[in-house]
């Protein structure tokens, strides 16, 4: 372990301390700085047969020709394809498209199509709010879902959904969809899943024993990052308490990105890089500082973005390494963390 | 139209504030303005902040060809770090201001035409990144890290008339 990481944790424990025990125990467990987990050591009664999944993120694609960022989004696929061992699959963590245009998805898809394995992928809002997931639907099928891989059940949800503000004012789907585009649009507020899917999700996991080894995959966060930006989604408290009975849940998600973890509670919270441009970390503290990356160097073009790959343990632990297309990872990132 | 209420209070809190700078030592280099002439000066100001925040998000078409904004790596005029300008940056091998920083974004990430680095429109953009940095310290040279702005609750960061739309109506 480095200086630096042994100096944060420190720090950190210092302030954790102050803040009680409590939050300390919550917010501590879970990642590779030395704290031993119990909570983890009980788990993994029924076993995962060990494998690893890919993740790529954020494409962002434009629709003029041979625009930049479809390069990106090929290397990323290049470079999950000549991982090895090769990933069991590809989950896509959503914003195929910048503007919601069906030429722009065709293309993400076609780009997609190249990689070796198979690709599950949720919606992220830039795919949805210029006709409202048609033609992502018909690209890319059901928003909703979940599979059981090795032992491991896995749960895809769309987070973007944001209430009607386009009706009334008889807004365009252009207009609609432009507002949706900005980071920081003052006007659609927080997004989330909607009661529809809790509904789902209680459902989907209603028979499945405390033991069993969840990943949650979203494109925003489930926890409250950063609201205004939609680092967070409205429901989260509420996808957690569906959630809670599990010993161990990962979420991993996109929208961010950039590199981020966290933990509360039974789930721990994993954020994937982008393929098109790395975002700030927003004026807020974080639990884990050290798990974020250097500062991008606007002159390298593609500093700050790629993709990752987390190896999941029998014991339903996680290796995660983020795989940047350049020297984006502080020392403590480099070789991976767990979760 | 301001009632005379309203106008009688600011105008004592006016003469409370240079009361105030006054018994600090402080002199005015003239008298002091006003509160209808800092009125029309913060109206001004808004004003160009206004103009900033549309350039910042796309207004201008000749700012970008491959359709990338300011406000698609800077949200919130994040990472933009204003008032760590002037400073050295390696794309030039010299010590640039900020307005040549937003030049440099403009012709290579988006691959659009620079700005009169004297128009107003680079002012523009000058006084929206600046108003979300305000109360930053100021740390020319600062060249490794990526500093925050301030918090912005909602909206744009500045008082403009709402939209109706949404969130952005918030008192």
């Amino acid at each position: 372990m480095s200086d630096i990481v042994d100096r944060s944790r420190r720090n950190f424990l210092s302030f954790a301390g102050k803040a009680g025990l409590t939050t300390l125990v919550a917010q501590a467990v879970g990642i590779n700085l030395g704290v031993v987990d119990i909570v983890r050591a009980q788990t993994g009664k029924r076993g995962v047969e060990p494998f690893r999944f890919a993740i790529i993120s954020d494409a962002h694609l434009y629709s003029m020709p041979d625009h930049k960022f479809d390069a990106q989004l090929a290397d990323a696929v290049a470079q999950v394809n000549a991982m090895t061992p090769l990933p069991d699959f590809v989950l896509f963590g959503g914003d195929v498209a910048q503007n919601g245009t069906e030429d722009q998805l065709v293309k993400g898809k076609k780009i997609l199509d190249d990689l070796k394995m198979p690709l599950k992928i949720i919606p992220g809002e830039h795919d949805w709010y210029l006709d409202m997931g048609e033609a992502w639907r018909g690209l890319f099928g059901e928003e909703t879902w979940s599979f059981n891989h090795k032992g491991v059940h896995f749960i895809g949800l769309n987070s973007i959904l944001v209430k009607d503000f386009w009706t009334e004012p008889g807004l365009t789907n252009l207009e609609r969809m432009t507002i949706m585009e900005m980071l920081e649009s003052p006007i659609p507020g927080p997004w989330g899943v909607h009661e529809k899917q809790l509904e789902w999700l209680a459902k989907d996991v209603k028979d499945l024993a405390p033991d069993t080894p969840v990943v949650i995959f979203t494109h925003s966060p489930l926890w409250d990052y950063y609201p205004r930006w939609n680092f967070q989604t409205s429901d989260a408290p509420e996808i957690r308490e569906i959630l809670s009975k599990f010993q161990n849940v990962m979420s991993y998600h996109g929208h961010v990105h950039q590199t981020l973890y966290n933990r509360i509670g039974n789930m721990s919270s994993v954020a994937a890089l982008g393929t098109a441009w790395p975002w700030p970390y927003p004026p807020v503290e974080l639990a884990f500082p050290e798990t974020r990356m250097n500062r991008a160097d606007p002159s390298i073009s593609t500093d700050g973005m790629g993709t990752q790959v987390i190896d999941l343990s029998e014991s339903f632990e996680g290796l995660v390494q983020y795989k940047p297309f350049e020297d984006s990872l502080t020392p403590f990132m480099r070789d991976g963390f767990k979760v | 139209m301001m009632s005379n209420t309203t106008m009688k209070t600011e105008w004592v809190v006016g003469m409370s504030v240079a009361a105030a700078l006054l018994a600090a030592g402080a002199t005015w280099a003239r008298p002091p303005f006003t509160p209808e002439e800092l009125a029309e000066q913060k109206a001004a100001l808004i004003e160009s902040v206004a103009r900033g925040y549309d350039l910042w998000h796309g207004a201008r078409a000749d700012m970008t060809t491959n359709g990338l904004a300011c406000g698609n790596c800077h949200p919130d005029t994040a990472a933009a770090n204003p008032q760590t300008f002037p400073k050295y940056m390696t794309m030039y091998g010299k010590v640039i201001p900020f307005r040549e920083m937003v030049n440099w974004c403009i012709e290579n990430p988006q691959a659009g035409a620079r700005l009169d680095v004297n128009s107003d429109d680079m002012v523009a953009m000058e006084a929206y990144a600046y108003y979300l940095h305000r109360g930053k310290e100021i740390t020319p040279g600062l060249a490794a890290y990526q500093t925050t702005p301030i918090v912005v609750e909602y909206g744009t960061g500045f008082a403009r008339k709402p939209t109706g739309l949404g969130v952005d109506t918030k008192p």
